[in-house]
């Protein structure tokens, strides 16, 4: 005769059994997904470096000038058109309060150092 | 069988007395119950323990599966900006085991239509001999793999190898050096870190501007080009750290193909090659009269008559023929009042001025081309005289760019590195010259652009200064005449320099645009008025406006000049 404490004890131990068995097999399948994502992370981590080749091969300077002067409207920065922030003077105001607007582009000088020492 | 029989029987069944025999027993019993309760509870304690908390000395495992990491066999070089200078990609190699082959002629032919550029014959022999293994072709492409495998021969097989690639072909090659096909580092910076490049993982970043580096190769090409030059060298470095941010040796080879190498392009003039400077080391030795307080600035020499020593006669290449004054013998260049400035301070002065300057040694910079310089053995006057103006006595170009950085940063010598520095470290140097020695040649630096022989290093806003030189070839023991090597050393800006730019052209021959000429002045100063009005804006050096009072006040100088037996005042 079984008594009522071992038939608890023995559907506990079955429970504890079947419960390890599935923990055993899902912790297995999840350590092959993360296989499956460390495989897929290092070939894209090669890819990455591959392709961090191929970038700093098209960005070599030789051929960013190239592009640039054949397909961009651009030219290199000359020292005369650059100006100091503090060379720049406030805009005006006028005695009314009103505040005067600036000129249209084509009427303002060019900003040579050499006419700037003249005033 | 402990939960059964009760510890402590109760009072109403202690009807018989009990006998003092089993009373003992008891007691006995309960202290080893007690014993063992105790036991399992530690037990039961550790168990919680071990099971629930994390404990220092345990292994992480969670930790060290989560981080796949892509490791190469050699570590990367970036440049100062993180650009990609080398890297290591994987590739196939293909190899095979002949004694696995079945018809060694049938799988030659088969795989020359594949590769053709395999040698037949030798891969035959090589294919009937008793191994297990041979390589039949190192790196192959995607391509050529994937026809290799197509072919379906037995006993061909491949092996995941790395080569070494270099995104930016020749343009870095002095530096940069090469690998051989095992990866292991031959030439430069691959050679002198082949250990640390192969044990560490991050990558190295080198102190060079790819974008510097580009401006400088090619305005030395073109000028090599219109001069009909055999070679050139290029060098710009930061003077307050010793960081070189470009260096560059013309002719220059791919380091993708390191069998196809010649001889001739591996020579690395900027640091291997040494030669007799010229004129450019008038900065030291006007630097060294100064700083020694024997001469001042007011002082001046006659240079009316060339010197006669022994069998050498010493003259100036643009006599004046009068009494010139200190910056008057620097801006006109002038080997007589040189050679008298030189004598006045003193040969044990002027050989431990050039020791402390590294002049002396070969340069510390990291790549294995490294030329050590060639001094005389016994200093005497007339090599302290040949010195002042700059032969007999031959240096690397960057051991002179690395002395002149120490004479306009305001004295402090910083050994020329290749490295980046951490942003914020110190930079302690060495003091060779006072602040303001190294002042009063940054106006001199200036007044040769500004009115002297080095006009054509000019930038405007980027306030140039520096000094020509041009010298003969020293062909085995004598000098060959009209195969010249023709520098400019200069620093940018001149009121506060911020960085050193080299150029050196060897064996120029002048153009109808240069009227004949070939010196410094006429073929090497336009190169570096070109790559400062280039790499200024991209260094982020600030214009100023040159003909403004304050930088005007800041480069003056005077120039006294003594005509017909009085002493006049000029200010420049």
């Amino acid at each position: 005769m079984i008594k009522r404490a071992t038939m608890i004890w023995m559907l506990l131990a079955i429970a504890a059994g079947i419960g390890l068995f599935v923990l055993k097999y899902e912790v297995k399948s999840m350590e092959g997904e993360l296989a499956t994502i460390h495989q897929k992370t290092l070939d894209n981590l090669e890819a990455v470096h591959v392709l961090k080749a191929e970038w700093s091969y098209l960005n070599q300077p030789a051929r960013l000038e190239d592009l640039g002067r054949r397909l961009l409207d651009l030219e290199p920065v000359k020292a005369n058109q650059t100006i100091e922030i503090d060379d720049i003077p406030f805009r005006p105001v006028h005695e009314s309060g009103a505040t005067s607007y600036p000129p249209a582009a084509d009427q303002v000088p060019p900003l040579f150092a050499k006419t700037r020492r003249k005033q | 069988m402990i939960g059964r029989q009760p510890f402590f029987p109760k009072k109403r069944r202690r009807e018989p007395p009990v006998p003092p025999r089993v009373e003992a027993g008891r007691s006995r019993l309960l202290i080893t119950g007690a014993l063992f309760s105790a036991a399992f509870l530690v037990v039961s304690a550790r168990l919680v323990g071990v099971t629930m908390f994390v404990e220092k000395s345990q292994p992480q495992y969670s930790r060290s599966v989560s981080k796949p990491a892509f490791v190469t066999g050699r570590a990367n070089i970036v440049d100062r900006n993180g650009n990609l200078l080398a890297t290591s990609l994987k590739t196939a190699s293909l190899y095979a085991n002949p004694r696995v082959m079945l018809d060694a002629r049938e799988a030659v032919n088969k795989l020359a239509n594949v590769l053709p550029e395999l040698d037949r014959r030798a891969l035959h022999a090589k294919l009937t001999q008793d191994r297990s293994f041979i390589w039949v072709r190192r790196h192959l492409t995607p391509r050529q793999k994937y026809e290799v495998n197509r072919l379906g021969i037995p006993g061909l097989d491949f092996r995941d190898e790395e080569r070494r690639v270099y995104p930016s072909a020749a343009l870095v090659s002095h530096i940069l050096g090469h690998t051989d096909i095992d990866n292991h580092g031959l030439a430069g910076i691959e050679r002198h870190f082949d250990r640390k490049l192969q044990s560490d993982k991050s990558p190295l970043n080198l102190s060079i501007d790819i974008r510097v580096q580009h401006a400088m190769r090619q305005e030395l090409a073109t000028a090599v080009r219109e001069f009909h030059g055999i070679g050139a060298a290029g060098i710009v470095m930061d003077v307050r750290n010793g960081e070189v941010i470009s260096m560059v040796s013309l002719p220059d080879f791919d380091p993708n193909l390191p069998a196809d190498i010649q001889s001739d392009t591996r020579f690395n003039r900027a640091t291997l090659g040494v030669y007799e400077m010229g004129s450019t080391f008038k900065i030291f030795n006007t630097a060294m009269a100064l700083d020694s307080g024997i001469v001042t600035i007011r002082d001046g020499y006659d240079a009316t008559k060339p010197i006669k020593v022994s069998r050498f006669i010493i003259r100036d290449f643009h006599a004046k023929r009068r009494w010139l004054s200190v910056p008057e013998i620097f801006m006109y260049s002038s080997n007589i009042g040189s050679v008298k400035m030189a004598l006045e301070v003193g040969v044990t002065r002027q050989r431990a001025f050039l020791q402390k300057i590294g002049i002396l040694h070969p340069s510390p910079v990291e790549i294995s081309e490294i030329g050590a310089p060639l001094i005389p053995g016994r200093w005497r006057e007339i090599n302290a005289m040949t010195i002042s103006f700059g032969h007999g006595l031959s240096v690397s170009p960057m051991q002179l760019v690395a002395g002149v950085g120490a004479m306009v940063n305001g004295g402090i010598y910083h050994a020329p590195t290749f490295l980046k520095k951490p942003s914020g470290s110190k930079n302690k140097g060495r003091r060779v010259i006072s602040a303001k020695t190294s002042d009063r040649i940054r106006r001199l630096l200036r007044l040769v652009v500004a009115k002297g022989t080095g006009s054509k290093a000019a930038a405007e806003g980027f306030l140039v200064g520096g000094k020509t030189g041009t010298a003969e070839k020293v062909v085995g023991r004598r000098y060959k005449k009209k195969a010249l090597m023709s520098s400019f050393v200069g620093a940018f800006p001149m009121n506060a320099p911020r960085y050193i730019v080299f150029a050196m052209i060897d064996e120029p021959t002048g153009t109808e645009k240069t009227f004949g000429y070939a010196t410094g002045g006429w073929v090497a100063a336009p190169v570096v008025g070109k790559v400062i009005s280039r790499i200024g804006p991209i260094l982020g050096v600030k214009t100023v406006d040159e003909s403004a009072p304050a930088i005007e006040r800041e480069m003056a100088i005077d120039i006294i000049t003594k005509q017909k037996g009085k002493r006049r005042l000029a200010s420049f």
